[in-house]
């Protein structure tokens, strides 16, 4: 093995490790502050999406640009040398099939269909410039963190069941599965970040070059190419991963990456014919008003989607999710689940919280820290729970349903719901009674009631509370902070009101 | 370019590629730098304008009684300097009558059409380009203006009527109460508003008048306001600051407001009051409903903050023309 593939393994095997490894500390609850989402904060795809969609590229997205230039530089080297999920392809084509040269010549081929990459993007910034972001559906990198985070994890000894996970590792593992017939398969036709480095590649100063005249046409160059965009041809410079196999691989040297070579002619046949293109782009525009209008995620707040502390306003919230799932990840408790129905169509997989799985800790503001869009604003404990003087983040209200809960509806003390609530004072107060029961005996209980005005909608409640399937104090979305028509209550009018001359 | 397989290029190309690849990273670092960070969470909410006149020496308002409504507004617009005064040639007038039920002019749920109909002559005579006629019913809000006669009289006199769908929402700098509610575009546009209310019974405020109008610009979520409605009113009253007030109590609603329907509610007082202190006016209109001003919650609340005095006797009485 060369040293140019020894080492673009390495880097390969270092990033890969750095990414499980990141998601691994997070899901633990490491409480150091890693920079868990620097994968996703240099995600270009969602660095241009995301000024498309919200106008705004929030805060670290900007280091996107870095894998931008540095594209403009050497070409898609991303793909080649650092993507983990292709690099997990590039090692299920070699676990799973060992090829003959044969093989390889064949498979290695470029095909028209590959173009279907600049379709799927094509289509994903249309509907992101109409407001809906969905470059997370099939960004590398939220594919990679859902899938481990959602379907692996859960999984091993230890983990959190994730209900809906095994979407996002059908997913992952069809992927992988797929570089048994075709490596990187993804990458080639599918991925819309690679497309889009593709075309920045285009541009790009280092380029493979064939010498020709010491070329001997033997294909090896072929054989070994992880892009398929046949180095011995007219080379396809936006297909290139650089992976740097063939020129490695050529017997006769004749295949180098330099500085400015001279550009072979543009292949005969077109990467994308301009039908398909506008006639993609037309189609995202149809569809875009379409999912917003009747995909059931923008008309009103529903109770159910109870979104984490300090997320956008619902509108704002899907202009800038990209769906990496690194808050479902990073929640000490297993409350941020992926929503599968409550979020209507645009906000597949995107974060809600279920206090029947796990609770919005108090002081925890963990999931606005990791957002690498912050989609999911961050907030300090002291703002989430309202010390600085502020109304405290409120994420919902809990409602109590008299006819399950013990001490209402069957003459039985308890009190685990006002045991549990976090707030000073207690958002759920106790009003002693005394009941005759059925046998005559009269008891004493402690029967719980919800104040509007204290309740945060943490949820710790509707988690702990004893009365089965079905706690018997729920919270629903009404009283979010994010969304002011969603409210029970009016906002205090502040004390000192304008006070006007007479005229 | 002859042979593409050639050991090199030549300095031209060279420097061509070289500007490609630069303009391309100068291209996506600027709209990366430009659009970094821009805080465009929300889109940008508008200001509520004054439409208060240069007041000086006016009385607060006038009342003039009489079997015709439409002279009673000429009479009281008169008294108080005639439109002339508060309608500039070529500027825009908001007319905000309450429109809110499918009733009709007799049951006096909504202000009376001839009211609004003289109103708008008035404005048109005045120079005014344009007049609306606009309301956000509670009700379906083609039949609501239908059925009070307030959509055909106002269009007959030469008004722009602006209900249902014609009224665009927009989202605007108000705090407490209203935080959050949209704002009827038309009234932010408008350079003169005039606040046309009826006078009615209400079972939470005690009365419907001019300041409690303003639900009628506010779009989906306004009822939420009925919680602390005193205080919401008057918040109200300080956000939205009218050119003029102009009560019609042409018929008035006693009992089984603010909807009515039973004309054994409704109480003939032939009176049209105009004026530019809403509290006032107001407090005129709670008189009429044998309310004492000084107990009405919104009232003091408004009178409190300075927008006005509620004292039903600073209103000049023209008696019957």
């Amino acid at each position: 093995m060369s040293w140019v593939r020894r080492i673009r393994i390495l880097y390969q095997a270092v990033f890969l490790i750095l990414f499980v490894w990141l998601l691994e500390r997070l899901i633990r609850g490491d409480l150091h502050n890693l920079p868990y989402a620097i994968f996703h904060q240099t995600d270009p795809l969602s660095m241009i999406a995301l000024s498309f969609a919200a106008g705004v590229i929030p805060g670290a997205m900007i280091w996107g640009l870095v894998l931008i230039l540095m594209t403009l530089v050497f070409g898609r080297v991303f793909c080649g040398w650092i993507c983990p999920l292709g690099t997990l392809q590039q090692l299920s084509a070699w676990l799973l099939a060992p090829r003959s040269r044969r093989e390889s010549l064949r498979v290695n081929r470029y095909r028209r269909w590959y173009a279907t990459k600049y379709i799927i993007l094509v289509v994903l910034l249309v509907l992101a410039l109409a407001g809906s972001l969905q470059t997370g559906l099939l960004d590398p990198l939220s594919v990679l963190a859902r899938g481990i985070g959602a379907a692996v994890w859960p999984a091993l000894p230890g983990g959190r069941p994730m209900p809906g996970g095994w979407l996002a590792a059908g997913f992952l593992f069809g992927i992988l599965l797929a570089s048994r017939w075709i490596p990187r398969l993804f990458c080639r036709a599918f991925c819309p970040l690679g497309a889009l480095l593709g075309f920045f590649a285009r541009f790009s100063l280092l380029r493979i070059h064939r010498d020709a005249t010491s070329c001997t046409n033997c294909q090896l160059c072929t054989v070994a190419c992880q892009g398929a965009d046949e180095p011995l041809g007219e080379h396809r410079i936006s297909e290139c991963m650089v992976c740097l196999n063939c020129t490695v691989s050529c017997p006769e040297q004749a295949i180098g990456y330099n500085f400015l070579p001279p550009a072979p002619p543009r292949p005969a046949t077109p990467d994308l014919s301009r039908r398909w293109l506008i006639g993609s782009a037309i189609s995202a525009l149809v569809a875009a008003p379409i999912i917003e209008a009747t995909g059931g995620g923008r008309a009103s707040a529903r109770a159910e989607l109870i979104r984490p502390p300090g997320a956008l306003p619902e509108p704002q919230f899907l202009e800038r999710c990209v769906k990496c799932s690194l808050c479902q990840q990073a929640c000490p408790t297993g409350a941020i689940q992926p929503a599968i129905f409550q979020a209507g169509v645009e906000g597949f997989w995107t974060p809600v919280i279920v206090p029947r799985r796990g609770w919005c800790e108090y002081t925890c503001t963990r999931c606005g820290e990791v957002c690498p869009t912050q989609a999911i604003t961050r907030l300090t404990p002291a703002r989430k729970t309202g010390t600085d003087g502020q109304p405290p983040v409120r994420i919902g209200t809990a409602f109590i349903d008299r006819g399950r809960c013990l001490p209402w509806g069957m003459e039985t003390p308890c009190i685990v719901c006002e045991e549990m609530c976090p707030t000073d004072p207690k958002a759920i107060w106790l009003e002693p009674v005394t009941v005759r029961r059925q046998d005559g005996k009269t008891v004493h209980l402690q029967r719980p009631h919800v104040d509007p005005a204290r309740c945060v909608g943490c949820g710790i409640c509707e988690n702990r509370c004893p009365a089965g399937a079905h706690a018997a104090i729920c919270v629903s979305s009404v009283g979010e902070s994010r969304d002011p028509l969603n409210n029970l209550l009016l906002p205090r009018i502040p004390p000192a009101a304008r006070k006007e001359p007479l005229t | 370019m002859s042979d593409p397989y050639r050991r090199t290029i030549s300095r031209r190309e060279a420097l061509l590629r070289l500007s490609a690849a630069l303009a391309a990273g100068g291209a996506i670092s600027a709209g990366s730098i430009f659009f970094h960070d821009r805080r465009r969470i929300s889109p940008t909410a508008r200001t509520v304008p004054d439409w208060r006149t240069n007041e000086a020496h006016l009385p607060p308002g006038a009342v003039a009684h009489g079997d015709d409504p439409a002279a009673n507004v000429r009479r009281a617009i008169r008294a108080m300097g005639g439109m002339e005064r508060f309608v500039r040639r070529g500027e825009t007038v908001l007319i905000k009558p309450n429109a809110g039920w499918d009733r009709r002019p007799e049951q006096a749920a909504d202000t009376n059409p001839e009211v609004i109909a003289e109103l708008v002559r008035l404005c048109r005579h005045a120079g005014a380009r344009r007049v609306i006629v606009a309301d956000i019913s509670c009700n379906d809000p083609i039949r609501s203006f239908e059925d009070s006669g307030i959509g055909p009289a106002a269009r007959a006199a030469g008004a722009i009527v602006a209900a249902g769908s014609a009224i665009r929402l927009v989202r605007a700098r108000t705090g407490g109460p209203m935080a959050g509610l949209d704002i009827m575009g038309q009234l932010l546009d408008a350079d003169r508003v005039i606040n046309v209310p009826v006078v009615k019974q209400h079972s939470l405020s005690l009365a419907t008048l001019g300041m409690k109008n303003w639900f009628g610009v506010l779009g989906q979520g306004r009822a939420r306001l009925h919680q602390n409605i005193h205080h919401a009113i008057a918040e109200l009253a300080a956000t939205f600051r009218p050119t003029l007030t102009v009560v019609d109590a042409t018929r008035i609603l006693m009992a089984n407001g603010p909807q009515g329907g039973s004309l054994a509610d409704v109480k003939q007082v032939h009176a049209v009051a105009a004026g530019i202190d809403p509290v006032a006016c107001d407090a005129w209109g709670a008189a009429l409903l044998g309310l004492d001003p000084r107990r009405v919650g919104f009232i003091t609340a408004a009178e409190g903050r300075g927008l006005g005095r509620a004292d039903p006797r600073l209103l000049k009485d023209l008696g019957t023309g």
